[in-house]
């Protein structure tokens, strides 16, 4: 992805945001409330327009964070239904849907519609997936066995994670965006904490 | 294909609002089919009244209502609700075409209307049952009418889903269209000139139409036509991300299909007493005429002999003729209070011959449109 660039009515929402993903790894776009994570994905997967940038590679699927899509269905309905659609079916045992499955969505916790959400997108057969949020709404348990079942998924994950704890256990390197630029690419942390670099870069910027 | 009609049908199932529409409907139909029966035996032992006036406009007027304002409602949340939960995120990332989606959405929506029609086919089995006539191509034509009033008003419904921002909001947007089209049919009675052949297409126009047994081409086509453009705008507008000129030609070329298709004269009579055509003999004398027929009617649209030339006259002559053109000078205007001599008459002229006539008798007013001729 080269210099994306989006508006929203007058103001500049992405400023020519760069970065690359490398087959198999997991980066995490990180950044404050508002830095344009959800805005960049939204861009990427082609549901904002983008003013400028290109974007080149094997083609992908974004889930967006907290849907209930299909309210009045249920949840075996909805999993059939991306099953007919990519024809793979979903394994739901893995992310503990099995007993929700004769429930509607609109019925369901955060946290289990959160792993809907996930199962939905694990159906998608694209090498790469965006994941906007994947952790949120989830327990520290959820949390774990999730993120163990997006390694087994053997694919390309980008991340739009807030809770940086999350971020720093489960990625391999690190988008950090503030105010709709992008402030580093943090390929490395060595010894260093991710909050004390993610406080440290953003608060760089702000001075700027 | 097939995956999507079956969502689409799992859905509209799954809401509340078809079921309530459904129940509403049948009621309000019962309702009208028991009026229309028991008008229709006190009328008919003083006055012969045909079964289409009768019977089958007044119980199928059940569907006016439910078109109107309950059926926007069924469309809206087709759209909407996948638009409020996202859903429509995932869709735009399927391997389907954004117009499939609406397709998909658009048949189901035609075979939730044809669902809510077995009341009516109920009720005219129950006519029949009891000894009643019906005359099968007149009854069809109403339903046909019925049926391009919904095609138009969903697709109205599902574009103002797709645009606005919430359910709400677009059916504020549907109900103000459907006030604006009686406006406009009020507005543009007797007044001639573009306005009036606009009025024509209006939702309320369009039925009446059907309902005199007539069945006119032009008011076909530009349903259809008008129905597939607000079809486009709502597959544009739900393209998110995608900019708008990608269906911009397509909206474009629909435009002008409109504009041609407003211009087709071809018409067909189905009403079992043939009331729109003039008899076949005189049909034949009319249409050997070649130049054009002006018509100049100084008469106020609410004139009783305004309305009575309009449909017995104006109506079979212009299926007969090659070209009637018909100016009314008082377009609106009461002529309550104006001073005019020629109020009540009216002028015909042909090749450079005219006459006046303050006749609105079919017989009269072919005798002097032949006495031209001569």
């Amino acid at each position: 992805m080269s210099e994306l660039s989006a508006r929203r009515g007058t103001r500049d929402v992405l400023s020519q945001v760069s970065f690359a993903v490398r087959p198999n790894e997991i980066l995490g776009v990180i950044g404050p409330n508002g830095a344009g994570k959800t805005t960049l994905f939204e861009c990427v997967a082609g549901l904002l327009p983008r003013t400028s940038g290109t974007i080149r590679g094997e083609p992908f699927f974004y889930m967006p964070d907290a849907i209930r899509p299909w309210p009045d269905q249920t949840v075996r309905w909805t999993l059939d239904l991306c099953a007919r659609v990519w024809g793979t079916l979903p394994n739901t045992a893995d992310l503990d849907l099995e007993h929700l499955m004769d429930q509607r969505v609109k019925s369901l916790s955060k946290g289990e519609a959160k792993r809907l959400d996930l199962a939905i997108a694990l159906s998608a057969p694209h090498a790469i997936l965006f994941l906007d949020e994947p952790f949120d709404g989830l327990d520290l348990r959820q949390t774990r066995q999730v993120m163990e079942v997006l390694r087994r998924s053997q694919r390309t994950l980008v991340l739009s994670i807030h809770q940086l704890r999350d971020a720093a256990r489960v990625c391999d390197r690190f988008l950090l965006l503030d105010n709709g630029r992008s402030v580093a690419m943090l390929d490395e942390l060595g010894d260093e904490d991710l909050e004390e670099v993610f406080l440290a870069r953003t608060a760089a910027q702000r001075d700027r | 294909m097939r995956a999507l009609l079956r969502k689409e049908i799992d859905e509209l199932f799954a809401a509340r609002a078809y079921w309530l529409v459904l129940i509403a409907t049948s009621l309000l139909l019962a309702q009208s089919y028991t009026d229309a029966v028991n008008t229709y035996r006190e009328v008919s032992t003083t006055t012969a009244l045909s079964t289409l006036d009768g019977i089958v406009t007044p119980s199928a007027g059940a569907y006016d209502l439910a078109i109107m304002l309950l059926f926007p409602f069924v469309a809206i949340r087709l759209v909407a609700s996948e638009k409020s939960s996202d859903a429509l995120k995932l869709m735009l990332q399927w391997p389907v075409k954004m117009r499939l989606h609406i397709a998909a959405k658009f048949v189901v929506l035609l075979f939730a209307w044809m669902v809510s029609l077995i009341p009516f086919a109920i009720a005219m089995a129950i006519w029949m049952t009891r000894g009643g006539h019906l005359h099968a191509s007149e009854t069809l034509n109403v339903l046909l009418g019925y049926t391009l009033r919904f095609a138009l008003t969903s697709a109205i419904a599902m574009a103002a889903a797709a645009l606005m921002p919430g359910a709400a909001n677009a059916a504020v947007v549907v109900l103000a269209f459907t006030i604006g089209t009686w406006a406009l049919d009020f507005m543009a009675t007797g007044r001639g000139g573009i306005l009036q052949r606009l009025a024509e297409f209006t939702p309320a126009a369009v039925t009446r139409t059907f309902e005199r047994g007539l069945l006119r081409m032009d008011v076909v086509l530009v349903m259809l036509a008008v129905t597939a453009l607000f079809l486009t705008l709502t597959s544009m507008s739900l393209r998110r991300g995608t900019q708008w000129g990608g269906g911009a030609p397509a909206a474009a070329a629909l435009i002008i299909a409109i504009a041609l298709c407003a211009q087709v004269k071809t018409s067909f009579d189905v009403s079992d007493s043939q009331r729109n055509s003039f008899p076949p003999t005189e049909v034949a004398k009319l249409s050997r005429i070649a130049q054009p027929l002006e018509i100049t009617i100084y008469l106020a649209a609410e004139d009783p002999r305004m309305s009575d030339f309009s449909n017995n006259v104006l109506v079979k002559l212009r299926r007969a003729m090659r070209e009637v053109r018909v100016s009314t000078p008082y377009g609106a205007r009461s002529a309550l209070f104006e001073n005019d001599d020629r109020y009540g008459t009216i002028v015909y002229r042909l090749g450079g011959k005219s006459t006046v006539s303050r006749s609105t008798t079919e017989e009269i007013v072919l005798e002097t449109i032949y006495s031209l001729t001569r």
